[in-house]
């Protein structure tokens, strides 16, 4: 993949939110577990 | 092995609106129906093992649908075209496996019939980032933003309903009753965000069916790690599945039934968006309830004021999902989702004629002659031998079933499936 995709890829607001709220809810699953 | 395609009939003409409304319907009917087999929790088997069966049946699924209706060369040829997707088809499959187990916690602490309406509730979600992100509702009439809008809010109040039913109704163990309403309102939050991958994989001309196809390793690692972490490595987690095999293939069946549900929904979310997609796929509530009620006898303990305000509650969600369906988007909130596949175009140096002819379901490439390679059989005799295996081995659980009504609900799933794989061949070539 070209470094200019991957940055890209790296600054897309698209990527970030869904991380954040796979990053939450994964700390909900832990919690209820 | 070879074979060639043979020439396929002329193109149907249905609207892509209407497509992806049958899509959304087709979507709810498997998706409700796949749920059906978690009902195992109850007899005493752990969430990460019905979790696990399931997304490996889904695995299964995922590799073997798309081989069959496409072909191993054309996915390959549509992911090198956009291989920045691969991320988001991995961090769409985390997420659903995720949420998949959240829900499980959740069956077991309030029951099928309750924890769907609940986690339905990702629609409003979806419909938020597919107006913030991907510009749909954007440049549409007053009348549309009140259907879509006022659906949303009818979701709200149906869930709100049926959370009050569910209080109710547990009285005693209101403990257990939150833990399970936290649980499946997460996964909801969850599997809303999920769409923002689909969102985004269709307004860049990816087609469903190569999606789904690296979505399956972020779901099928996740549930994995997931499990190692909770029975502390994987020896301990294969010595539980060794002992869960007599109950394997009733998840890895709905795991596999999911699948078909949810390439319904890709469909949907392609065609009319995910803002009026998902709700309507969302109706899979109905089936839901018709498995919960009538096969497994869910509301047999129940009031009749209990179960008149669960109906209550279904009735004005399923109002709303219907209200924003009918919200069929104008020509000017369709310039706006040109803009935003126009964004994907110049973000990541896509051809946008050729993503344009894809969206619209037009896709150059369905049209070309392909060759069936050997590797595909393996992969279809892989699964059909996997799913011998596993029924060859799988005892019958002790849970009362309603016999009628269970093939009755199979068989309308079935032809459901015909009727609207049927128009999406002919209209889209699967595109």
């Amino acid at each position: 993949m070209k470094h200019s995709r991957v940055a890209a890829i790296l600054t897309d607001v698209h990527l970030w939110v869904p991380l954040v709220v796979l990053a939450l809810g994964t700390a909900l699953l832990m919690a209820l577990r | 092995m070879s074979a060639t395609t043979a020439a396929a009939p002329p193109r149907s003409t249905i609207s892509l609106h209407k497509l992806g409304v049958f899509c959304g319907l087709a979507a709810a009917v498997w998706l409700g129906s796949a749920e059906a087999p978690t009902k195992l929790v109850s007899a005493g088997f752990s969430p990460f093992l019905l979790s696990m069966g399931m997304v490996m049946g889904a695995f299964v699924a995922r590799w073997t649908l798309p081989t069959m209706l496409k072909g191993t060369e054309f996915l390959y040829h549509d992911l090198r075209e956009r291989p920045h997707l691969i991320v988001w088809a991995l961090v769409g499959g985390m997420l659903w496996a995720v949420a998949n187990t959240l829900t499980i916690f959740g069956i077991r602490s309030v029951g099928l019939a309750i924890a769907f309406p609940l986690w339905n509730t990702n629609s409003l979600v979806g419909l938020f980032w597919g107006w913030l992100f991907f510009k749909e509702l954007r440049g549409s009439r007053a009348k549309d933003w009140l259907k879509v809008i006022g659906g949303a809010a009818a979701i709200v109040v149906g869930a709100a309903v049926l959370v009050i039913a569910t209080v109710q109704q547990n009285a005693g163990a209101t403990g257990k009753t939150g833990i399970g309403i936290l649980a499946v309102l997460g996964a909801g939050v969850l599997w809303g965000t999920m769409y923002i991958p689909y969102r985004k994989a269709y307004l860049s001309g990816m087609n469903p069916l190569s999606f789904v196809t690296i979505f399956t390793f972020g779901e099928l690692g996740t549930v994995f790690t997931l499990g190692c972490f909770f029975y502390g490595g994987v020896g301990p987690l294969a010595a539980e599945l060794q002992r869960a095999r007599p109950m394997l293939f009733w998840p890895f069946l709905g795991g596999f039934c999911w699948v078909i549900g949810d390439l319904f929904q890709q469909y949907a979310a392609k065609y009319v968006g995910i803002g009026r997609g998902i709700p309507l796929s969302n109706t899979n509530q109905l089936l839901g309830l018709a498995w919960g009620a009538l096969v497994f006898g869910e509301f047999s303990g129940l009031s009749t004021g209990g179960r008149l305000t669960i109906l209550l509650g279904s009735i004005i969600m399923i109002a709303g999902a219907i209200s924003i369906s009918m919200a069929a988007p104008p020509a000017s909130e369709l310039e706006n989702w040109r803009a935003a596949s126009q964004r994907e175009c110049d973000r990541y140096g896509l051809n946008q004629e050729e993503v344009t002819a894809i969206v619209d379901g037009d896709d150059p490439a369905t049209e070309q002659k392909r060759t069936r390679r050997w590797w595909e059989w393996l992969i279809v005799a892989s699964a059909c031998g996997i799913f011998i295996w596993l029924a060859a081995g799988t005892r019958v659980q002790p849970i009362a079933v309603n016999l009628p009504w269970m093939i009755a609900l199979i068989a309308g799933a079935l032809v459901t499936l015909g009727l609207c794989g049927t128009l999406l061949w002919r209209r889209t070539r699967f595109s």
